[in-house]
């Protein structure tokens, strides 16, 4: 592991972690849900390791339990079974540190664009002025400069998601959990907020697991993709996604030599036809 | 890219040129005006339906006494509140049951939604008190009436007490079903943001509940009206109410119509003040 330590890391109190340890492993995790008494186990028996500054895919059938995964992760309902560590450490409440985005904006309508991105940042304490100004910054990095003061309802959707992405980065979470935070947005917009993720998150050697039921959208934007069975999941196979290209630009990956091959390979591991 | 299959055009420095900006612009007026257009004829036709009632009735008591004794007519009602307000109990009428009901709708809106919201933080206590909101909600007002005059007595008290009863359980029940219809979803990103029970419910539970309060505070402006009058009629020297028992009980029908005139612009400008309130208070509302 190299010598990259981000700040946020660093200054986490407590926890001096192993240094190195990857910032996610999952380790044998089971879940069952509980449907009128019957028991409906959703995830089977699930590991999968997210190391420093890799961005990871996971794609499955729909219905497959992507999002009870995700929840699991970030603390909010518990396994039955299994292992949660970040960054070495055995996962207990809500793991800190942590950027959480989902295909919902969830932008608080009262507040302009420049106060929602502000709200973690007030919820921790923040000076308001710092808060401001790291706020605006986020902004201008996505390509939202003079919209700050906009409310939420005049804002189109892709500058929308593009906010809540800054409402996470500004944060300088070490992780994002990203639950398929692209899929209502049309496909240039798509393509374009994929590019932007992808480079602030390279730039910053963040890491980041993307769930996510778009085949060439994991392949375009991660380092690996993980293909998950039907419930109860079960990890399938593995890609490691080797595209050659600027891994933050969308269309060239989309273009290199070896994109259609995994897309078809990981098609055919979702045996959707057979459902 | 050089050179286009299409002839150009010059083009304006916006990258639109002219006659195009200047036909969007014809267009835009023309549905602005289109719009204006039927929304005058909205009011005319309501102005002109209201006239038709008034002209029918004016006529079917002009000649017949009995009629205008049961029914009065709308000359007699106009001149009656020329009368009132020359005498000026129209003016201290209408302001004595305003103030009740002001209060009234304050004193009940602030604690019916105080209690709403805070039972956010407990669905255990929610749970416990369900069945007495419901059963304290079903009780018609009016039959409290006589213990609230036993109470407080027959002043000003006794009036926004009952104004405050009127009011403040359609407070609680609005204003906590705002509060727990905050999405999951926003509930999780706050806690995953890392944030604390009281800052969720500073920063996202209160104000996601606002347009359900003020759903209800419009609902209400009409309850703490009843709850005044009704007050008024069980016992009172002033006031709207007062004014139309009097005048009811004197058989003196243009002069009850005269108050109640006076009761529905009371009414209709208070819920004028609680749309301008709103408007205020949620500025992202007009947007979008």
């Amino acid at each position: 592991m190299s010598a990259v330590v981000s700040p946020a890391l660093a200054a986490r109190a407590g926890a001096p972690a192993a240094a190195g340890a990857p910032p996610l492993v999952v380790a044998h995790v089971a879940k069952s849900f509980d449907a009128d008494g019957r028991v409906v186990p959703v995830i089977g028996d699930l590991s999968l390791t997210l190391n420093e500054g890799e961005i990871v895919a996971i794609v499955g059938p729909s219905g497959c339990g992507k999002t009870t995964l995700l929840n699991t992760l970030c603390g909010l309902i518990a396994p039955d079974a299994g292992r949660i560590g970040w960054f070495g450490k055995e996962m207990s409440g809500q793991p800190a540190g942590v950027g959480y985005m989902l295909q919902k904006d969830l932008l608080l309508p009262w507040r302009t664009a420049l106060r929602n991105v502000m709200l973690g940042l007030e919820i921790r304490g923040v000076g308001l002025s710092e808060a401001e100004e790291r706020a605006h910054v986020m902004l201008d990095q996505l390509g939202l400069h003079g919209f700050a003061d906009h409310y939420p309802t005049t804002l189109s959707g892709g500058m929308r998601q593009r906010v809540a992405l800054a409402r996470t980065l500004v944060n300088e979470p070490d992780v994002l959990l990203l639950d398929e935070p692209f899929a209502a947005l049309d496909f240039q917009t798509k393509l374009l907020i994929e590019s932007d993720t992808a480079r602030l998150v390279r730039e910053s050697r963040r890491s980041v697991l993307l769930i996510t039921h778009d085949i060439e959208e994991a392949v375009s934007v991660a380092d690996r993709v993980i293909v998950l069975t039907k419930r109860p999941t079960r990890v399938k196979a593995v890609y490691d996604i080797a595209l050659g290209t600027e891994r933050t630009d969308m269309i060239a990956a989309r273009e290199s030599a070896g994109f259609v091959d995994y897309v078809r390979r990981i098609w055919a591991d979702l045996d959707v036809t057979r459902q | 890219m050089n050179g286009s299959p299409l002839p150009l055009r010059a083009t304006a420095p916006g990258g639109v040129d002219a006659a195009t900006q200047a036909a969007a612009a014809r267009r835009l007026a023309a549905h602005r005006r289109a719009r204006l257009r039927a929304t005058l004829l909205v009011i005319l036709s309501q102005i002109a339906l209201l006239a038709a009632f008034l002209a029918l009735w004016e006529y079917m008591t002009a000649f017949d006494k009995q009629a205008a004794f049961m029914f009065g007519s709308p000359s007699a009602i106009a001149g009656f509140l020329m009368t009132m307000a020359r005498d000026g109990s129209l003016w201290r009428d209408t302001y004595v049951t305003g103030v009740e009901t002001l209060l009234g709708f304050l004193v009940g809106n602030v604690i019916g939604t105080l209690i709403g919201l805070s039972l956010w933080y407990s669905r255990f206590v929610s749970r416990v008190i369900e069945p007495f909101v419901i059963a304290l909600g079903s009780i018609p007002i009016i039959a409290l009436a006589p213990i609230i005059i036993i109470w407080f007595g027959t002043g000003l008290t006794s009036k926004i007490a009952m104004s405050t009863l009127s009011v403040v359980i359609v407070a609680l029940v609005t204003s906590y079903k705002g509060a727990v219809g905050v999405d999951e979803d926003q509930i999780n990103l706050m806690r995953t943001l890392g944030a604390s029970k009281f800052q969720i419910f500073r920063k996202l539970v209160v104000p996601a509940s606002l347009a359900d309060i003020f759903a209800g505070f419009k609902l209400t402006v009409g309850f703490a009206l009843i709850g005044a009058i009704v007050g008024e009629f069980m016992s009172s020297s002033e006031g709207l109410g007062h004014a139309i028992f009097k005048a009811g009980s004197l058989y003196i029908i243009p002069k009850v119509f005269a108050a109640l005139v006076a009761t529905i612009a009371l009414a209709l400008v208070l819920t004028f003040i609680v749309g301008k309130v709103e408007k205020l208070l949620m500025p992202w509302r007009r947007l979008g």
